[in-house]
């Protein structure tokens, strides 16, 4: 009996895993504004074959949810790396921390302690995790992307 | 095994550690810099319980970005004379990009819309780093040979010394041009240069084109008018030691240099503190002045000498001497 507990333990994460029927894919593209030979500027989305400081970046998340079962409370993280700049995301519902995934909130509602003990209001580039919390399930068969943006440091 | 949820929260502990290390350039991410980004989700499923998914990695490498800028740091023209040799001009060389970078040199002297042009004889790289020149200390350019190597977000001073010419005449100005070059590449923005970048990184070049150019300007006086002092001195024993009661003669030398003519010069020298002036010792050319405001060109004012000098043409040379006591 005494060697059934850790047992035990184990076989959980081994149950969750069997149920892990939503997939989540990560790629990025850096934005280019072209001008065609008329003038006409347009942005363009490329694969970040080249990417230099003040590129801007869009990430994109694709979800997909493979399993027969609805998948409920689905919220999806992804931290802002170190080298960008976050710049906003497309999505309204999309929360933002600014303390390394400690507190989550809007960006207006976060504010920053300066240097000489004053406040001053959170910017963009103070995100440091941006995440996604959905209030409905994801049917089975159900797919969706995400998106955010940033800038190269 | 790990559980799924402990994959992130090792990623977010990551990023927490990791999100005070990074340097803050104004060049923008050093060249090389990884930009790695992956998500996480969480869900249940009714029946099966708490789950998470981890995205794929997804990995960015920060190409260099090359950008290069001149600019001159001597104030405004340099006034020079016909013919005078090893003229300076400061200039500084700038890395504004993201990597490591060698520059190439070349100072130009041959350029249209100036009066004359100066003959560059050397650039010379401020290599002790106090930005001021120091002849036989700071290093030759050789080009191709020592090509600089900055650092990102870096600056050196950067001298070139020209020979006016002979022939410059009175208010003319003469230009130079510095320029400096990305050695991996330059061109037009965003020309890149494949695997040639720091570390093996893509090089791109940035705004700037990778090149840079600054002008500087010689400007030829009319005339100018150099002094060089010198002392003996002898002591009541026959020697050469500066003691109480012992005479220094001071020999002042006045040279013209430039073309054209001085009017009216004047010498005016006042008597160092700690010494009085031995009545009657003005000498101009070996030829005695008395000291008296008068009919002659020496004068000795209570405070110092005074020599009018006339008018002076180029090449003119005066020599003053007057004495001292040591008190």
């Amino acid at each position: 009996m005494r060697y059934l507990l850790p047992l035990l333990f184990l076989l959980a994460p081994a149950a969750a895993l069997a149920g892990n029927n939503v997939t989540l894919a990560s790629s990025v593209f850096v934005e280019r504004v072209k001008e065609d030979a008329s003038g006409k500027r347009s942005t363009v989305l490329e694969p970040p074959r080249v990417v230099t400081p003040g590129d801007r970046l869009l990430f994109e998340l694709s979800y997909k949810n493979a399993g027969a079962e609805p998948a409920a409370d689905f919220v999806v993280t992804n931290p802002i790396p170190d080298a960008v700049a976050y710049a906003g995301v497309e999505d309204e519902g999309a929360l933002v921390s600014i303390d390394q995934g400690k507190s989550w909130g809007t960006l207006a509602s976060f504010s920053v302690r300066n240097a000489d003990g004053t406040f001053r209001p959170a910017q963009p580039s103070d995100v440091t995790h941006v995440r996604w919390s959905f209030s409905k399930p994801i049917d089975a068969g159900e797919t969706g992307k995400l998106s955010f943006r940033g800038v190269v440091k | 095994m790990p559980g799924p949820a402990s994959a992130l929260k090792g990623a977010l502990l990551g990023a927490v550690t990791a999100g005070f290390a990074a340097p803050a350039f104004a060049a923008g991410t050093l060249a090389g810099t990884n930009i790695t980004t992956v998500a996480t989700a969480t869900y249940d499923i009714p029946g099966s319980g708490a789950a998470s998914v981890t995205s794929n990695s997804v990995t960015l490498r920060v190409d260099e970005l090359l950008d290069v800028s001149v600019a001159r740091t001597s104030p405004g023209d340099v006034i020079t004379f016909p013919g005078a040799t090893g003229q300076l001009l400061s200039f500084t060389i700038s890395n504004a990009g993201n990597g490591s970078e060698r520059l190439a040199l070349a100072a130009r002297d041959a350029i249209g819309g100036d009066q004359f042009d100066p003959s560059v004889n050397a650039i010379v790289l401020d290599s002790n780093g106090n930005g001021a020149y120091d002849a036989g200390v700071d290093t030759l350019y050789v080009a191709g040979s020592n090509d600089p190597q900055l650092a990102p977000d870096s600056s050196l001073a950067v001298f070139v010394l020209s020979s006016m010419p002979v022939a410059s005449l009175n208010g003319q100005r003469g230009q130079i041009d510095l320029t400096a070059v990305a050695v991996t590449g330059s061109g037009a923005p965003g020309t890149s240069f494949a695997g040639q970048g720091q570390g093996g990184v893509n090089a791109v070049v940035g705004a700037t084109g990778a090149d840079g150019v600054a002008s500087g300007f010689y400007a030829v006086a009319n005339i100018a008018l150099s002094f060089v002092k010198s002392a003996t001195v002898a002591d009541p024993f026959g020697g050469a030691t500066s003691v109480p009661g012992g005479t220094i003669t001071y020999t002042v030398t006045a040279t013209v240099n430039g073309s054209g003519s001085l009017l009216n010069v004047r010498v005016a020298d006042p008597i160092p503190a700690g010494s009085t002036y031995v009545p009657g010792s003005i000498t101009l050319e070996g030829a005695a002045l008395s000291d008296a405001n008068d009919g002659d060109a020496g004068a000795f004012t209570g405070t110092g000498i005074s020599v009018a000098l006339g008018t002076l043409a180029t090449g003119a040379t005066r020599a003053i001497t007057f004495k001292v006591q040591i008190d």
